[in-house]
């Protein structure tokens, strides 16, 4: 008696999704979509660069990295810090441009 | 993408074949000291590894620390005695696998003492 | 009951084969409501199981003989406490508790990462869903608990040696690791099967990989505990094959944590990571595999375990899924980054990899040997101690080096000068420790020596480093010292926490060298009155009596204990003979000094009929330093997980625009 609860329970909320009149539509899931790989891409790539411009404030502060091979080091990491915070921005604006349009449009 | 030689991916090659190289030798060499079953023990002179079922009875001598048991093949039917002494293990009862050293002397196996190991028993397998 | 039981167990199976069928249809063609759908029948799975697990408990707590399971483990007069326990001491059950543990862990980690799971990796459901359903078929078709009989008196009783708090806990602990291991490997597939290669999949199951490693390590431990008391023959560690299963892919996790940093940090070891985390789920399954199917005794008995064979071929099938994943994705998954020196930090990670990696593979070739040497030639040998102790030292002092080396040297390319600096004070210590040793006798153990001074160099950098940390926070902050320290640690969680759990190896260290290289042993005979020496320690035989306890005759031998001439207590040794059972087994007497941390351990081994007894007396130094290394590498563990608000909303804002942008 119990079980056959359970099992009709289990059955109705497996099929629930199914059933789901298609408010959002019967919309296919994105797969590997190319632009927002790269933008995930190029966040990581933010990200990493940030960080290390941190860790390497911090490794010379504490000493584990010399004064010299400090400032050999923090201009490239900037350099390519701001390269990647120029992408992203460069990125953002059309995508902003499309939200706008459908927000308005 | 160009294939330039990169000195890292050379060491890391080297250390892989060391390593091989190091193990073969072990096993080859040391490896393991043959452990043989009751069946095969005859003939045999020198210090060997016995494994097999203990068999009852077991003897415990009234006044020393001394067992005497049986071993029998894992899978077969012949049997040895066994005179051991020294320390037994918690896992050690009639129909476990035992693992031991020593000397087959006139046809009964001399253990060296404290040699006498129980595989811990896989508790899941079915007690065959 | 059992009919529920048996009921809920082939409901479960329908509905992860379910979850599997669809979610990977669901997967390929894309379909949001498929994979709701099957997403939701992994969840009703877990209840279904969940079902099941307590249909179990309960005929467990009544003492149901008529469930063979429960009479063939447990009795009337087994404590309360080891009766439930037993949940998980026999084949069928244990298999009960992974799909558990496995169903909730896929459930939590799907529905904590949902929308993850949904717009990126919905190939996750499929995969782990496959692992479960293995696991669900064992269950229904070949091993179930709940077959019955015509229940019996009584039932069979428990192994004696089962019957200790460790080995209690020892099981459970080490499938929360096992199973923990299975969230990583699925979303790492996952994230193969949909052709992404950037480490999102790292980032959500960092935490899990931790825990999961937590677990396993500390279910080592644990279970070395219990050797160490109950199996009692002095020492802590026999690399035996059952102990190895859990150790491999715990020294595989333990390269696949740290190496998923290098790709967090500069995008390298990607290929790296992807086979290391799939090689530790493996070998989990393996280790899963060696204890269950008698392999071990005999590659002839492998076949009379029913579930041997069937566990052997499902590690085929995920290996050969692994790899096709991997080689298939491997143009895309190669870094582009090059690295650059052989003296680097990222040098130093693919160091550690070769090693953790190395070491696993000696004893996973250990472990198998006997098997090929058996099938291959007809000769059983059997790989003893000196082989494993031999590799281990090989292989884990550089290990223990790595550890003092690897937080110094910079990324990219270290200036060796800057190296030099960083570790004089290191090395200078590590010498000043190894002289004084080497003046105290240390010599007698070379290779323990070299580990002691390892050692010292390791704690001395993992000093500095929190030193030199909270004084680089304090010059530029406004507080004293402890809010600059406790700043560092909580801003920097998994760095400290990792040099905690550091600094617990290093412990463990001490504590097997100590044991391994400089205990000391006598074998006696003795009347009432008559003592023995060993070490500092003066033990007299007083007399000995016997008892009958709840569900075992004990007898015990009572011993005084003198130290230095001094009395410093008593203890007991001695056996106890079961009676469900018909077993006996040693319980030694051990008498811990906690100052010194070390242990005196006498084994009883024979009580003769003229009241003279034989024992074996045994001092081990600086054996607790082991336990104490297990709990100090919890906390670090616990340091190093512990959630950080600020990260979290740093990739929350990440990975925000994803799946948004898709839809715009």
């Amino acid at each position: 008696m119990l079980g056959a609860l359970l099992t009709v329970a289990c059955v109705v909320f497996v099929a629930r999704p199914l059933l789901r009149t298609a408010r959002t539509g019967e919309e296919p899931l994105e797969g590997a979509n190319p632009a927002e790989q790269i933008r995930v891409r190029a966040l990581e790539r933010r990200d990493r660069a940030l960080a290390a411009l941190k860790e390497l404030e911090f490794d010379h502060r504490t000493g584990k990295v010399s004064d010299e091979d400090y400032r050999a080091l923090v201009g490239p990491l900037r350099r390519e810090a701001a390269e990647v915070l120029r992408e992203l921005e460069h990125e953002d604006r059309p995508e902003r441009e499309g939200v706008k349009a459908d927000v308005h449009g | 993408m160009a294939k330039r030689r990169n000195p890292v991916r050379l060491v890391v090659a080297l250390s892989i074949a060391a390593v091989l190289a190091i193990f073969l030798i072990w096993t080859s060499l040391a490896g393991g000291t043959p452990s043989l079953q009751p069946s095969q023990l005859a003939g045999k002179t020198g210090e060997v590894g016995l494994a097999g079922i203990v068999v009852g009875p077991v003897d415990e001598a009234e006044d020393e620390s001394r067992l005497e048991f049986t071993l029998r093949d894992i899978e077969g039917e012949a049997t040895v005695p066994v005179v051991y002494t020294g320390s037994v293990p918690d896992l050690f009862k009639v129909g476990r696998e035992v693992y031991v050293k020593g000397k087959l002397v006139d046809g009964t196996f001399v253990a060296t003492p404290d040699s006498l190991v129980t595989k811990c028993p896989s508790k899941y397998a079915p007690e065959s | 009951m059992p009919e529920l039981g048996r009921a809920a167990l082939v409901a479960a199976f329908g509905l992860i084969l379910y979850a599997v069928v669809v979610g990977s249809y669901a997967a390929w063609r894309g379909r949001r409501r498929l994979l709701d759908s099957a997403t939701n029948a992994l969840f009703a799975a877990f209840a279904a199981v969940g079902v099941a697990s307590l249909v179990l408990l309960a005929a467990l707590a009544r003492n149901d003989f008529s469930l063979d399971y429960v009479a063939r483990l447990t009795s009337r007069e087994l404590p309360n406490g080891y009766t439930l326990a037993a949940f998980w001491s026999g084949q069928e059950g244990s298999l009960l508790l992974w799909l558990f543990v496995l169903t909730g862990a896929a459930s939590a980690a799907v529905a904590l990462n949902r929308r993850l799971v949904r717009e990126v990796l919905p190939w996750t459901v499929p995969i782990i869903g496959g692992v479960a359903l293995f696991f669900a078929f064992l269950l229904v078709v070949v091993a179930s608990p709940f077959d019955t009989q015509a229940a019996p008196a009584d039932g069979a009783g428990m192994n004696p040696s089962l019957q200790n708090p460790y080995m209690i806990a020892h099981p459970p602990m080490l499938y929360l690791g096992y199973v923990g291991l299975t969230v990583p490997f699925a979303f790492a597939m996952a994230a193969l099967a949909s052709r992404r290669v950037d480490e999102r999949w790292i980032v959500v199951t960092r935490r899990w990989t931790l825990a999961a490693w937590t677990f396993l390590g500390f279910g080592v431990l644990l279970g070395a505990k219990w050797a160490y008391e109950e199996v009692g023959w002095g020492g802590w560690y026999a690399w035996d094959p059952v102990e190895n299963a859990a150790l491999m892919p715990w020294l595989v996790a333990t390269a696949f944590l740290h190496s998923v940093m290098v790709q967090e940090k500069k995008d390298m070891l990607r290929v790296w990571n992807v086979i290391l985390v799939a090689g530790a789920f493996a070998l989990s399954l393996f280790g899963t595999f060696l204890t269950r199917s008698g392999v071990i005794s005999s590659i002839h008995s492998f076949t009379q375990s029913s579930i041997g064979p069937f566990f052997l071929g499902f590690i085929a099938v995920v290996a050969a899924f692994s790899i096709a994943l991997i080689i298939t994705r491997l143009p895309q998954l190669r870094s582009k980054t090059r690295m650059e020196s052989l003296v680097s930090r990222e040098a130093a990670f693919l160091y550690n990899n070769l090693f953790l990696v190395a070491l696993a593979l000696t004893i996973l070739w250990g472990v198998i040997y006997p098997l090929v040497s058996e099938a291959v030639r007809g000769v059983a040998v059997s790989v003893g101690a000196p082989y494993y102790d031999f590799f281990a030292i090989v292989f884990g002092l550089p290990l223990v080096l790595l550890m003092g080396i690897g937080p110094v040297v910079a990324w990219r390319r270290a200036s060796l000068r800057s190296l030099a600096r960083q570790l004089a004070w290191p090395t200078g210590v590590a010498l000043a420790v190894g002289v004084l040793l080497l003046a105290g006798g240390a010599g007698s153990s070379p290779a323990g020596l070299i580990g002691y001074t390892l050692g010292a160099f390791v704690l001395t950098t993992i000093v500095l480093e929190f030193v030199r940390g909270t004084r680089a926070r304090k010059s530029i902050g406004t507080g004293g010292w402890w809010p600059a320290f406790s700043g560092l640690v909580a801003r920097n969680r998994r760095r400290y926490g990792g040099y905690v759990v550091h600094a617990s190896i290093v412990l463990l260290l001490v504590g097997a060298v100590g044991i391994g290289g400089f205990s000391s042993s006598r074998e006696v005979r003795l009347d009432r009155g008559e003592a023995a020496e060993v070490g500092d320690y003066r033990v007299v035989y007083t007399g000995s009596s016997e008892q009958r306890g709840a569900n075992a005759q004990e007898v015990r031998a009572h011993l005084e204990v003198f130290r230095d001439g001094e009395r410093v207590g008593t203890m007991e040794a001695g056996k106890n003979s079961y009676f469900a059972e018909e077993q006996t087994s040693n319980e030694v007497g051990i008498r811990t000094d906690w100052l010194r941390g070390e242990d005196l351990f006498v084994i009883a081994d024979r009580f003769f009929a003229d009241g003279s007894v034989q024992l074996d007396v045994i001092v081990n130094p600086l054996v607790n330093l082991i336990w104490l290394a297990g709990l100090v590498f919890v906390l670090g563990a616990a340091v190093a997980m512990w959630p950080d608000a600020r990260e979290q909303r740093r990739l929350a804002q990440r990975f925000a625009g994803e799946g948004a942008l898709a839809r715009a």
